[in-house]
């Protein structure tokens, strides 16, 4: 759907400024921590960051480089966590990320894809989910009680890792959605993979096929709103759905509708059994990825005349502020900002892992040294993928709680 | 590549595996072509990235062994740090990237070549001070900046050019000597540049910076000034959005519009002769229209106003230690600006500078200049006394309506702008031209443009050109400057019997 050539004015654009590297200069803090490229933290050559991606696509297209020689691995070692893309846009009018995804949807035609991707979509064709487990795991163990209204028009939408692996994150939501009042249903069976990661990985008639399936599904029950407690998924469904037909429901994330309901009066919480200051991770795609994306075709004119406007997605609206007030909101928890933080946050490497473990491993590590330097005793995060990368054992170890769980757990007056 | 294998595992037995490549798909992330690149384009051969200054030696003893050239790159931001000819590798210092020392009594920092801006100024100014910083945005590097190129910035009425800044220094020669300058040879620290021991600055420096001509330059120290700001920055909003905070009550932008040069040129002598401002500046246009807004779209809409209000806009930073030092200065500056003829622009323009300023100050926005399609092109660059510098801008109307009217370059003849520096003891001149990069015919236009400025340089005797590396310009101007370029070129020679080092090119 993505030609190279889409994006032949970003590639003729890139003045090697290396914006797109560094962390904006109203984010700066000092020495350390100011990169925000995971790539180009680890290796350190310029071709292993947006620019330098960008370079590669150009090449790519023009016939000039071919693949091979590591170039996939690296391709998809970028975490498409989009900080280039937001910082690049911070001063350009460029499409970083877009151009990122172009070259991994030719490289899925050209090249030669890492094992564990291709797996990935064998697994969501197979099984509608990405682990290639029995899809009735999906869903067989929602407890009857859990308070859904079979007529709502808003729906909860669990994702694979939530429906898997951290049930937990998915049982917290709907005590808060129950809590607060909030008419939801689940799609039990119907509910498949999003297909964000199929889109992100550049696999994208499977992509396409996933998504409108999907979109058939929630418009043709009359969805309303979408509710979800995974980043990944909310961040796909405002950012991805939309460039395969127009989206007639709302999409929303979880601390979103808590913070609402919190301002609301509707949820109050109590103090919580934790010792010292905590921190918040952004995830990628809750945070800076997160704007809607509104489709755009016309022509670009001499010195970036955009024929009609374009609605461009700068990271400015993305979900920053309603985690914050819900952690500022719990009696005696301290919330300690990373210096990298919002739409210049460093991403968790958890997308690396299909291309580079040791890579991705190293990248968490990094986010933790930094959660770690705030004198934080534990990182918050609201996506079950960041939770899972942060939360893996190695260098810097901290405790990574999800924050659905945490403010389940710190329901004022809630059930048991 | 024609880089033998053997000195490819020459070079990788230096960094280790990891941090060499020759890959091509690594080597495609430094050889992007864009239509201002004046020489013919090439690919690196390789790239290495060092850790140490021992580790440089090493490297450029390998080079010249084998005769492979070398060019140091940082961000690569300007495009000089390119391989200009084959057999060449890159050498990329951002591993080198330390903050060796900030001493507070003697006022200087201690850096290595892949320190940039975004890493130096937190760090310093929450020690109480600033230096001089380049508007190239955050990933820069500020030794680069000091010692191998123009250094010129947006403050220096108040300042001065980088160069002036440059304290002790430590570099790799093109043959692979270590040499140290000033009172850091003879092992009295890096406070000083011209002794005790070999004052070279001028040598390593020169006016411009020699783009690694001479060498490589593996740390440096530099001055520091005080800062007049809070120590921390407070920030608020998302990108692109972004608010930085100084102390209002100490920190004042004020914008007026003037009708000739000549009164700008009074009101630059003037304001510099009372030794008030930080930054006092004729600016450019156009890029002010860039920087105000927020995509091309909006530029676009904002431009016809801009172009007609504010052809002329002098805009002045007042930055003080005290409210009473401010309502000194403003007073000063109101009397000065009335009797040059200069008025208040807008208020809702100026509004703008008052809340970006700061910004601009800290680390610059000019990188946004390049959102027209990419195609920029900064040009003369040089420097003399005030009046000189004002008769260089009036000259460019001979010739940039041949270009503007015919589309070659953007309809903007007024973009340039003229910088005094050291309170208007000399200016800086810098003609910034837009062109379109998805003209096919734009690298012509571009090298043209440039070749008519210069002609009519040297056809007035201007000192407006800047004295850069040695190149073909350099032939040309040299005579203008006392035959530098004997000197440097004899220089050259002598340190790089085998032109390896950032090689002269033809252009
Ligand atoms: C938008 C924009 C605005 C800019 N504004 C300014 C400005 O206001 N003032 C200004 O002075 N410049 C400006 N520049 C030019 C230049 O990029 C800067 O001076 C910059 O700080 C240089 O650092 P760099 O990391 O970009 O160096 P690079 O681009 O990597 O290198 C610059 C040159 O120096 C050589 N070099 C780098 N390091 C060394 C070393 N250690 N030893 C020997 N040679 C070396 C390189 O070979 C190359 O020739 C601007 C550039 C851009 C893109
Ligand atoms: S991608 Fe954008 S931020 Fe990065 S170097 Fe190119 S223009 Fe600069
Ligand atoms: S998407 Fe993230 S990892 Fe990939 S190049 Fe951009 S900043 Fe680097």
């Amino acid at each position: 759907m993505e030609k190279l050539s889409n994006y032949k004015y970003t590639m003729d654009q890139c003045n090697h400024c290396g914006q797109c590297k560094w962390i904006h200069p109203s984010g700066m803090h000092g020495w350390d921590y100011s990169e925000i490229c995971p790539i180009f933290h680890e290796y350190g050559f310029d071709a292993c960051s947006g620019q330098g991606l960008i370079n590669i696509a150009k090449e790519i297209m023009n016939g000039t480089l071919q693949y091979g020689d590591g170039l996939e691995k690296m391709i998809y070692s970028c975490t498409a966590c989009g900080a280039c893309d937001i910082n690049c846009k911070s001063v350009r009018d460029m499409e970083v990320l877009d151009c990122i995804l172009a070259l991994r949807e030719d490289c899925a035609v050209n090249g030669t894809l890492p094992e564990a991707i291709t797996e990935r979509k064998k697994n969501i064709g197979e099984s509608h989910n990405i682990y290639g487990l029995p899809h009735s795991d999906r869903w067989n163990w929602i407890p009857k009680d859990c308070g859904e209204d079979p007529n709502s028009d808003t729906v909860l939408f669990l994702g694979c890792a939530v429906s898997y692996r951290q049930r937990e994150t998915a049982l917290a939501a709907m005590k808060l959605l129950r809590a607060g009042g909030v008419s939801f249903r689940l799609l039990r069976e119907e509910e498949w993979c999003c297909g964000g990661i199929l889109w992100r990985n550049g696999q994208t008639d499977a992509a396409e096929k996933v998504i409108r399936r999907n979109m058939d599904l929630l418009h043709g029950q009359g969805v309303r709103t979408l509710i979800t407690a995974c980043g990944e998924c909310f961040g796909f469904f405002r950012g991805a759905y939309p460039k395969f037909g127009a989206v007639s429901f709302r999409v929303r994330h979880i601390s979103e509708v808590a913070a609402e309901l919190l301002e609301k009066g509707k949820l109050a919480f109590h103090k919580l059994d934790i010792d010292g200051p905590v921190t918040y991770h952004d995830p990628c795609l809750l945070g800076r990825l997160s704007e809607e994306y509104v489709p755009w075709k016309g022509t670009i004119h001499s010195y970036g005349l955009h024929e009609p406007e374009k609605v461009w997605r700068r990271g400015e609206y993305g979900v920053y502020d309603a985690p914050r007030m819900l952690l500022r909101s719990i009696p005696g928890l301290e919330l300690r900002e990373m210096p990298r933080n919002c739409e210049n946050a460093f991403c968790c490497g958890a997308h690396a892992k299909d291309a580079d473990q040791e890579f991705a491993l190293k990248t968490a590590a990094e986010r933790r040294r930094e959660a770690k330097s705030t004198g934080a005793g534990c990182v918050i995060t609201a996506c079950p993928f960041c939770e899972e990368a942060l939360s893996e054992p190695g260098e810097n170890a901290l405790p990574c709680v999800e924050l659905t769980r945490l403010l389940a757990d710190a329901l004022e007056g809630g059930e048991e | 590549m024609s880089m033998t294998l053997e000195a490819y595992k020459e070079l990788e037995a230096v960094v280790g595996e990891r941090n060499i490549s020759n890959k091509p798909w690594v080597l495609a992330g430094n050889r992007a072509r864009t239509p201002e690149y004046p020489f013919e384009y090439h690919s690196p051969d390789a790239i290495i990235l060092p850790g140490c200054t021992e580790e440089v030696q090493e490297i450029v003893r390998i080079c010249n062994r084998h005769r492979i050239c070398f060019v140091v790159t940082v961000s690569g931001a300007s495009v000089d740090a390119y391989a200009n000819r084959g057999d060449t590798v890159l050498i990329d210092l951002r591993r080198m990237n330390r903050i060796v020392e900030i001493n507070e009594e003697d006022r200087y920092a201690v850096i290595e070549p892949g320190v940039r801006h975004v890493q130096l100024y937190p760090e310093l100014r929450k020690k109480g001070f600033t230096y001089v910083t380049a508007a190239v945005g955050p990933g820069g590097s500020v030794l680069a900046n000091y010692t191998s190129t123009s250094g010129d910035n947006h403050n220096q009425h108040g300042a001065s050019r980088a160069n002036r800044y440059l304290l002790g220094v430590e570099m790799v020669t093109p043959e692979g000597e270590i040499l140290r300058t000033g009172s850091l040879q003879t092992g009295s620290g890096w406070f000083c540049p011209d002794g005790p021991g070999p004052g070279l600055r001028g040598l390593i420096k020169g006016f411009f910076g020699s783009h690694g001509q001479m060498g490589i330059i593996t740390r440096a120290a530099i001055a520091l000034n005080p800062c007049k700001g809070p120590r921390e920055i407070r920030t608020e909003g998302h990108s692109p959005h972004q608010h930085i905070y100084l102390d209002s009550e100490c920190s004042k932008v004020r914008v007026f519009n003037y009708k000739s040069l000549d009164d700008v040129r009074e009101a630059m002598l003037r304001i510099g002769e009372a030794e008030i401002g930080s930054t006092v500046m004729k600016f450019f246009y156009l890029t002010l229209a860039v920087m105000m807004t927020d995509s091309a779209n909006e530029f676009h809409k904002l431009w016809p106003r801009i172009r007609r209000e504010l052809p002329m806009p002098l805009v002045v930073h007042l930055a003080t230690e005290s409210p009473e030092e401010m309502a000194y200065e403003e007073g000063i500056l109101n009397d000065i600006v009335e009797e040059t003829g200069g008025v208040r622009i807008a208020p809702d323009l100026e509004n703008w500078w008052n809340e970006h300023m700061d910004f601009f100050m800290v680390v610059s926005v000019l990188q946004r200049t390049l959102r027209l399609g990419g195609g920029w092109m900064p040009i003369k660059l040089g420097a003399d006394s005030v009046s000189h510098i004002v008769e260089v801008g009036k000259s460019i109307s001979e010739f940039i309506y041949d270009y503007t009217d015919t589309g070659k370059i953007f309809d903007a003849p007024e973009n340039f702008q003229i910088v005094p520096m050291e309170y208007g003891h000399f200016a800086h001149i810098e003609l910034l031209f837009m062109y379109d990069r998805t003209d096919p015919n734009s690298g012509k236009n571009v090298a043209e443009f440039r070749k008519t400025s210069r002609y009519t340089d040297l056809k007035h005797h201007y000192h407006a050109e800047t004295l850069g590396c040695l190149n073909e310009t350099t032939e040309l101007l040299g005579p203008l400057y006392c035959n530098y370029h004997l000197w440097m070129r004899a220089l050259k020679n002598a340190f790089d019997p085998e032109n390896l080092a950032n090689p002269i090119l033809k252009e």
